[in-house]
């Protein structure tokens, strides 16, 4: 396994290349490329701002109370940026290894690098989208920390990056083999998003009685949700996951990787014959 | 004589003859196992027991029926298939023609695909900074249309680049698959040189063809692939000649069998 690690550093400027292709088949076709790009997420954080901040007064749960800088406009945008990069990243993992068919059956390549790829030019995605965040910080008076810049957003993007590789991994691979991947993943995309309080303060489900225990130990135990709660308590301290929730997601992260690469090596034979 | 630069033991593979390999989870859940055609076990294998060694310089030809695995054994040889049996070790970096199109982004124009594609043969950038001028001429792609997208492209614009491009790498190892089958004429002489200064540079190469004429002008020793065995290794023309022959007496077989379906028919008639 070191050895197929090494393997795939060497070829980490392939990599680069495949990453830098795809950005730019993505920008070259329309003048506005980055605009469109970041007019989805706010579209999106208007869409919610509108029906979950106005309508059902999402304000309340927003960690640090009602008058935390940033406001629960703050939380939504800390929040979909990087959920945007997760699905994203989700929305193509199917596809990674059978949209470079033709790549992998003619040179041999360490196959992961198409899996890493993915991740990697998503996380790109991401990074471009931090002038905006930064934007909205200032606009709405958003607070930071110290704790929350070198400790929480560090170990965020690389719980997530763990995270989001070993699930890549495991569904390029296994989508080669049964093609119906493709559809759960849109249901799936649903469900976590949803399920990983990126736009609902996790309070509002963790301190609530309408739940039974179980199935709040449930939910912390989605390693999405450790992740944005990471995400968020870069700006909104009070969020920071607690100790059983950080275990959660570090421990789940590595796990997904672990299962995920198995399952990449265990059906790669099966899936050269199938590409 | 010093090490094989490839080296093949046992060499074996396997595909699953019947559906499941591909079956969506819907027929899984529906039908279970007991409606599959072709029950599992059913294995197929298109190539056994294969073992040889190649040295350096060598040039060696596969001959063979459509079908017995040639193209299969290439690409064992290159990497891009992994054996269910048997190993196969090459020393020294592998430049592969198995199809020339192949990782060409119809989106990029020419020049972004050959620096790409260039790059992702380990060829460094001012390597292809040097070369690129030669490429495109070797390609006889004509001006402007190298800053095209590819999808613009004549299928034979695509191979000639294609061809063009892996020609340029340094690799020890080349392998090709039947690609010598397209281009015009003019093409066809520039690639032949270019093979033949490839040789000269001690390089080894294993080809697939069914050009006998290409065969005999680049190999000197042919591997004969008959229904997944290797049966034959010699020189390329013994190979050729143990084809023939068996390609004549099946004809002959076959001739037979319908001169004997047609007199019982007129039998029938009669």
């Amino acid at each position: 396994m070191a050895s197929r690690a090494l393997a795939v550093w060497q070829n980490r400027k392939v990599v680069g290349l495949l990453v830098r292709r795809d950005l730019k088949v993505k920008y070259q076709k329309s003048i506005l490329g980055y605009a469109w790009s970041m007019l989805e997420p706010l579209a999106m954080a208007a869409i919610y701002f509108f029906v979950f901040g106005l309508m059902f007064d999402t304000n309340r749960g927003v960690p640090g109370g009602d008058d935390a800088p940033g406001g629960y406009m703050l939380f939504l945008i800390s929040g979909l940026l990087p959920w945007l990069w997760f699905s994203v990243s989700l929305g193509e993992a199917p596809k990674a290894l059978i949209s470079h068919a033709k790549l992998i059956t003619t040179m041999k390549v360490p196959r992961e690098i198409f899996p890493v790829a993915v991740v990697t030019g998503k996380f790109v995605d991401y990074l471009f989208t931090w002038p905006v965040l930064l934007l909205f910080v200032f606009a709405l008076g958003g607070r930071t920390s110290v704790e929350g810049l070198l400790v929480w957003l560090p170990l965020a993007i690389i719980v997530q990056f763990t995270f989001s590789l070993g699930i890549t991994l495991l569904l390029a691979s296994v989508n080669v083999l049964m093609r119906d991947i493709e559809r759960i993943v849109r249901i799936l995309n649903r469900v976590l998003f949803y399920a990983s309080a990126i736009i609902i303060p996790s309070s509002l489900v963790l301190d609530s009685d309408t739940f039974p225990e179980w199935f709040k130990t449930l939910y912390e135990l989605n390693p999405l949700l450790g992740i944005f709660k990471m995400h968020h308590a870069v700006w909104f301290p009070a969020d920071a996951p607690n100790g059983f929730i950080l275990a959660a997601t570090v421990g789940g992260a590595v796990l997904t990787m672990i299962i995920g690469y198995a399952t990449f090596r265990r059906l790669e034979t099966s899936v050269l014959k199938e590409l | 004589m010093a090490e094989p630069v490839i080296e093949a033991k046992g060499l074996g593979i396997k595909f699953a003859m019947n559906r499941r390999r591909k079956r969506s989870l819907r027929e899984m859940f529906i039908h279970g196992t007991k409606r599959d055609p072709n029950p599992a076990g059913a294995d197929f294998w298109p190539l056994r027991d294969i073992s040889f060694e190649i040295g350096q310089g060598e040039c060696v030809g596969i001959v063979g029926k459509n079908g017995t695995g040639k193209s299969t054994l290439l690409k064992m040889i290159a990497g891009v298939l992994i054996p269910d049996e048997g190993t196969v070790e090459v020393r020294g970096k592998v430049a592969p023609l198995l199809e020339l199109r192949a990782g060409f982004n119809d989106q990029l124009t020419g020049r972004e695909n050959v620096h790409l594609v260039g790059s992702l043969h380990g060829m460094t950038p001012k390597m292809l900074e040097e070369r690129f001028d030669d490429i495109v001429e070797f390609a006889n792609i004509r001006e402007g249309y190298i800053d095209m997208p590819v999808r613009h492209y004549s299928s034979g614009m695509k191979v000639r680049l294609g061809f063009a491009l892996i020609s340029q790498l340094e690799h020890p190892v080349m392998l090709v698959d039947e690609v010598l089958a397209v281009g015009d004429k003019a093409f066809k002489k520039k690639c032949y040189d270019a093979i033949t200064r490839m040789l000269k540079n001690n390089r080894t190469m294993v080809l697939v063809s069914h050009s006998e004429s290409d065969l005999k002008r680049f190999c000197t020793r042919g591997l004969y692939v008959k229904d997944g065995r290797l049966v034959l290794d010699t020189d390329i023309q013994s190979a050729l000649d143990a084809y023939n022959a068996d390609v004549k007496a099946e004809q002959e077989e076959k001739k037979r069998a319908d001169e004997r379906k047609k007199s019982g028919e007129d039998g029938k008639a009669a």
